[in-house]
């Protein structure tokens, strides 16, 4: 039997589906498959969602362990780490159970199995035969294995820690990006010793280092110990532990009940029978795609992880409705570089646009100016710790072109410079702009007006 | 980063009209663009804007040569794009019989080697024209560049275009209408000499009511001249041909000479323009109407 659709989705995380059922609003007929028996992809079902479920309980416990210094003692949580782990479920199943209604609104079929391109047009999808007139890969991304790592129970990935199978008393976390970090921060507050193994001279490589070492001096404050400049060379198993063998900056040994891998994730491009239908497939499993996510074969578009860096949901969405719109026969493209990186860590930490190492190697001058969260009335008075501000702007224009921020909410401020930066802001529209008081968001402000020297709160 | 500002949503209404936010950043001398200027960049840029295919390597083709362009034929171009491009001009064709200008210029033969002038027929229509202009002053008028006024203009000045080696020249023979034919027969010849050795003043240039362009001594059976703002009309001449006229039953050859009055829509409409031209071949036909 064969069916046949305008257009099949492969993939049903952030970008799958949203490309999906933006194709279903402009009259295609759609059809989306994944492997997975819930819609949402990595991103809800053990990525995006279910850590920043994880990253409130942690913040919860390490808020009341703050309040001591207010004159508020609680005792000491007691952790469920079953009703902890049910929580977090019943928050994903809520969300997927979400995404299912809003397929059948959209009378988008969806299908459960592993597809597979066997031609230009066409996919088998677990024996199943199905004809399409455009396909959209959304197959994203998988967490890199490292080679010559032993296999282990208690070796884990990010979608084996998010499982939450129990909280070791000793946890090394080989990789200190944006994941790696959360994990710390979680694992950290649910009791683990964590220590932080990275290759690169500082954690978050490529954010701000300024900023990145308000997070850092934070992490540490809470007991994460944190190797910079260090490579793991050799990883042996006994009963008892985990031994990492590192050299570098820190010499020595770490020997942990676990270990968490999360040195980068790689593209799924490899994984869908690609070269069947003409594609060709990078040796990093990227299946590259131009703006408007065509691929080399006309029929088939890919967007999101599987089209390489940066591997973010919300990137993978944007091109899942421009895809979408292009085949419904639209003229649409991504049109925009900014997009942002956000860590959910304790602080947060986020950035987008340029910043000042950036526009150094790209030889482009520009100026920062910040401003120190110690001085925001509105952080101190909410029990926030360090935190900064800071914002790259064209000296000659006074344009804003990037910005770092780092403390409690920072992912949920970073929207206002994202929006500055794409309506081509100026410092002074930003100064300018009336900003609540007390709020975080006014450091934001503070810092335009510290550049253009009409700051009055410093 | 594009160095072009302009906010996603611009950036999006560019890419359906397919406008290169970009190139119509530089094309405008600009850092920002809103959706204002797309919008209104939509058509020009359709009909006006392309012009990359007219770069072409011709020497591909054969052997070429290249010569730069005068600065006073690039100011020329530029100030013909911009007239055939902004103003809704209409040529109205018109023809006048001739025989009667012939027959005075025939009789006046001998006077005018006497007076030392050369009583050419541009003589004539320049003071018909310059009588037309007096009948119907809202030929003899300029349209604010705003378009919200009328200026109408007590005075009757007519350009004639004048074909030199270095460009096209048009000086002007001022207060027309008062000017008896054998003054305005001295001035053309004057002027028209003096444009060709490209010593014309600059305050011989300009304030014009109307241009004459004549090409009846070259050829030509009809064309459509471009207005030359800020005057709202231009007359083109062409070559005198004897057509068939028939009274009655009787064919008579009779020279007419082709008329070509382009004008600027906005300011005359299709009807005024026939009733001037009529007046106009009038005049022309009988010149004693010039004196009435």
């Amino acid at each position: 039997m064969t069916d046949t659709t305008d257009l099949l989705v492969i993939g049903a995380g952030p970008g799958g589906y949203a490309c999906a059922f933006r194709a279903a609003d402009l009259g295609l007929s759609v059809t989306l498959v994944d492997a997975r028996d819930r819609l949402g992809g990595v991103c809800l079902n053990e990525g995006c969602i279910p850590s920043k479920a994880l990253l409130h309980a942690a913040e919860i416990i390490r808020e009341a362990q703050h309040m001591a210094d207010w004159g508020i003692t609680f005792g000491k949580p007691k952790l469920d780490l079953d009703a902890l782990r049910a929580k977090k479920d019943e928050i994903v199943g809520h969300l997927t159970g979400g995404l299912t209604g809003l397929a059948g609104r959209r009378k988008v079929t969806t299908l459960q199995g592993k597809a597979t391109l066997t031609g230009p047009n066409s996919a088998e999808i677990e024996g199943t035969q199905i004809r399409f007139d455009k396909a959209v890969i959304a197959v994203g991304s998988a967490p890199v294995q490292l080679p010559g790592w032993p296999e282990d129970d208690r070796i884990w990935d990010s979608t084996s820690a998010l499982e939450l199978r129990d909280v070791p008393k000793t946890l090394a976390i080989v990789g200190g990006g944006i994941i790696g970090l959360e994990m710390a921060t979680v694992y950290c507050a649910l009791g683990a010793e964590v220590t932080v193994v990275e290759l690169a001279d500082q954690i978050a490589p490529g954010a701000d280092p300024q900023a990145v070492a308000i997070l850092r001096d934070a992490q540490e404050a809470e007991g994460i110990t944190i190797h910079t400049g260090t490579q793991v060379t050799e990883v042996t198993t006994t009963k008892a532990t985990v031994t990492l063998t590192c050299t570098g900056a820190f010499e020595g040994q770490i020997k942990a009940k676990a270990v968490i891998q999360s040195v980068g994730r790689r593209a799924n491009g490899d994984k869908v029978g690609a070269e069947a239908a003409g594609l060709s497939v990078s040796d990093r499993g990227v299946i590259e795609a131009d703006a408007t996510g065509a691929t080399d074969v006309p029929s088939i578009f890919a967007i999101g992880d599987v089209t390489g860096n940066p591997m973010l949901a919300h990137r993978a969405t944007h091109q899942g409705h421009i895809a979408a719109e292009v085949i419904a026969g639209h003229r649409a493209a991504l049109e925009t570089t900014l997009i942002p990186s956000v860590a959910y860590t304790s602080p947060e930490l986020a950035w987008v646009g340029l910043t000042e190492a950036q526009a150094k190697a790209e030889g482009r001058n520009v100026k920062a100016t910040s401003f120190p969260w110690a001085a925001s009335g509105r952080n101190l008075a909410s029990g926030g710790r360090d935190g900064l501000t800071k914002l790259v702007y064209d000296p000659a224009t006074n344009r804003l072109l990037g910005a770092s921020i780092v403390g409690r909410n920072a992912g949920e401020l970073l929207a206002e410079v994202t929006l500055a930066i794409e309506m081509g802001a100026r410092l002074d529209d930003i100064g300018l702009t009336i900003h609540a008081h007390p709020t975080l968001s006014e450091t934001i402000a503070f810092a335009a007006e510290r550049a253009l020297g009409t700051l009055t709160d410093l | 980063m594009s160095d072009t500002i302009a906010s996603p949503s611009t950036r999006r209404l560019a890419r359906e009209q397919g406008v290169d936010i970009d190139a119509l950043a530089r094309k405008l001398g600009r850092t920002t663009i809103s959706a204002e200027d797309i919008s209104g960049s939509a058509r020009p840029a359709a009909s006006a804007g392309d012009t990359s295919y007219w770069d072409v390597d011709h020497s591909q083709y054969g052997p070429v040569t290249k010569e730069p362009m005068s600065r006073f034929a690039q100011v020329a171009s530029k100030n013909l794009a911009a007239a055939q491009a902004l103003i809704p001009a209409v040529t109205h064709h018109e023809r006048a019989d001739v025989s009667a200008i012939e027959a005075l210029r025939k009789s006046w033969k001998a006077e005018a080697q006497a007076r030392g002038v050369k009583l050419t027929a541009l003589a004539f229509h320049v003071a018909a024209l310059s009588r037309a202009l007096r009948a119907f002053p809202r030929f003899n008028a300029s349209l604010t560049p705003d378009g919200e006024d009328l200026v109408l203009k007590d005075y009757v000045h007519i350009g004639i275009a004048v074909d030199t080696p270095h460009g096209l020249m048009v000086p002007v023979i001022r207060d027309a209408d008062r000017k008896g034919l054998w003054q305005i027969g001295a001035e053309i010849a004057d002027l028209a000499g003096r444009a060709q050795a490209r010593k014309v003043r600059q305050d011989e240039m300009g304030g014009a009511s109307m241009t004459i362009t004549n090409l009846g001594g070259i050829g030509g059976t009809a064309f459509t001249p471009i207005v030359n703002p800020p005057e709202v009309a231009i007359l083109g001449i062409t070559r005198t041909e004897t057509v068939t006229h028939w009274d009655g039953d009787t064919p008579r050859p009779v020279p007419m000479v082709p008329l070509d009055l382009s004008y600027d829509h906005r300011v005359i409409n299709g009807a005024d323009a026939a009733r001037f031209m009529t007046h106009y071949a009038g005049l022309i036909a009988d010149p004693r109407n010039m004196l009435v």
